[in-house]
């Protein structure tokens, strides 16, 4: 997975800007050692109380279906519980949260159980830290608050990760469907067709365009047709685009005809005083097929023998 | 699920007039509107989606309501923007003008394409088109 060009996935140099933004100073990692025994002491035993809070829900107990897994999961647990309180939060610890999001977000973990497992961890710390003899008050708000922003810190980490992922979803499938959404072929010897489906926007129009004019001149067809059949509905701006595409073929000493317009298209076409009458138009593909065998001399007749 | 009465969608980016247009197409075919006068007005709400996110340069809200009368159900649609006005409203309305290097037909083609058309317009603080599509009640 690429990491460099996400908008919301920040690098490391970002995420020291974050701490600054947070205000996580020294002096919360100092707080944050000093929970750091009480990590070592506890880990086993919160960890354990997680994981069973986390099996009593149908949702969460798919995630942790045999031993072997839970017991990995726990493991990781318990080093992650020690890393938070570590004092070490440097890039490998930048690095290994960013992982950790990812990961969750591979297996479909949704944010809201990965956001509410923080909150049952600060039930099971925050009696630890108020409860603690050695912490006075102000110390023990110290301890807390620190806590609190390492975890922000995390949380925000994880889920840009999530964010991200999906975003790259986003992007790759738009890619997908503007490739898929402007097919041109060769229906005839001499006639290409390109069905549109959609609309027309400023994005798909280029791309629209450049394989058309590109077809026209690889198949050396005189007559281009163009269905808009699957076209919900043309706006002025779609109307350009269309009259457009037109021209710049009209220049490669080719002809379109505008196939599948539809009896409500037709109406807003006029409604809306756009002039198409330079164009043939024609309300099915097969009509517009006729007119361009008839520009080629072509003739398609029932076999006799048949 | 019951259809709402009224809501609105932001106009901010170019993916912001396909929402739009879904949304009202949605909302219009539910309504009970025929299938031509939905066309009628996706296509009117495709040209003042693209009139805000085009000439406005700052972000612009799309409001929709639906309006009853007796034998007759209405949609009312109100394009918001704090663009920099239009000078001349008559000027813009008419066919083939433009200062986008457009067709210059959005307008004037809207104004075919639904029953009523409003335009208020301040030079320097924005532009609120209303505009209106009635049609028979189921």
């Amino acid at each position: 997975m690429n990491h460099s060009h996400s908008k919301y996935l920040s690098n490391f140099k970002n995420w020291a800007e974050q701490k600054r933004f947070l205000d996580f100073t020294e002096k919360d990692v100092e707080f944050l050692k000093k929970l750091h025994p009480f990590a070592i002491e506890y880990a086993d035993s919160f960890v354990d109380q997680l994981y069973e809070h986390l099996l009593q829900f149908p949702d969460t107990k798919r995630f942790l279906s045999d031993e072997k897994t839970l017991n990995r999961l726990k493991l990781a647990q318990k080093a992650y519980f020690m890393d938070l309180t570590s004092g070490e939060y440097g890039e490998e610890y930048y690095q290994s949260r960013i992982k950790v999001g990812i990961a969750h977000q591979r297996i479909g973990l949704p944010p809201r159980v990965y956001m509410s497992t923080y909150c049952y961890y600060m039930q099971l710390i925050i009696p630890k830290i108020y409860g603690n003899p050695m912490f006075d008050v102000e110390t023990a708000n110290g301890v807390f608050l620190a806590l609190h922003k390492i975890i922000n810190l995390d949380q925000e980490l994880a889920i840009s990760s999530y964010i991200h992922a999906i975003d790259e979803v986003i992007s790759r499938q738009t890619e997908e469907i503007l490739e898929m959404s402007t097919p041109v072929i060769q229906i005839w010897d001499g006639v290409v067709a390109a069905p549109i489906i959609g609309m027309l926007d400023s994005g798909r129009t280029q791309q629209f365009m450049e394989r058309l004019l590109e077809a026209i001149v690889e198949t050396n067809s005189p007559v281009a047709l163009i269905d808009i059949t699957g076209v919900p509905q043309i706006d002025t701006a779609t109307a350009q685009h269309l009259i457009d595409t037109i021209n710049a073929v009209k220049l490669l000493g080719s002809q379109v005809i505008i196939t599948g317009v539809r009896p409500v298209i037709a109406q807003t076409l006029v409604h809306l005083g756009i002039d198409l009458s330079g164009i043939i138009t024609r309300p099915t593909m097969a009509s517009g097929l006729k007119v361009a065998l008839d520009k080629l001399n072509i003739k398609v007749m029932d076999n006799p023998r048949a | 699920m019951a259809i709402e009465e009224t809501g609105e969608n932001p106009i901010k980016n170019e993916g912001d007039i396909v929402t739009c247009r879904k949304l009202i197409r949605n909302v219009a075919t539910t309504a009970g509107f025929g299938m031509t006068d939905v066309t009628r007005i996706v296509t009117a709400v495709s040209e003042l989606a693209r009139n805000v996110y085009v000439h406005a340069g700052s972000d612009g809200v799309m409001r929709w309501q639906l309006l009853y009368q007796p034998g007759k159900i209405g949609i009312q649609l109100v394009f918001e923007d704090y663009g920099k006005g239009i000078p001349d409203i008559d000027q813009a309305i008419e066919a083939g003008f433009t200062t986008a290097g457009t067709m210059g037909m959005g307008l004037s083609g809207v104004k075919r394409l639904m029953d009523e058309m409003h335009i208020q317009s301040e030079l320097g603080i924005g532009t609120t088109i209303t505009v209106a599509k009635w049609g028979r009640a189921k």
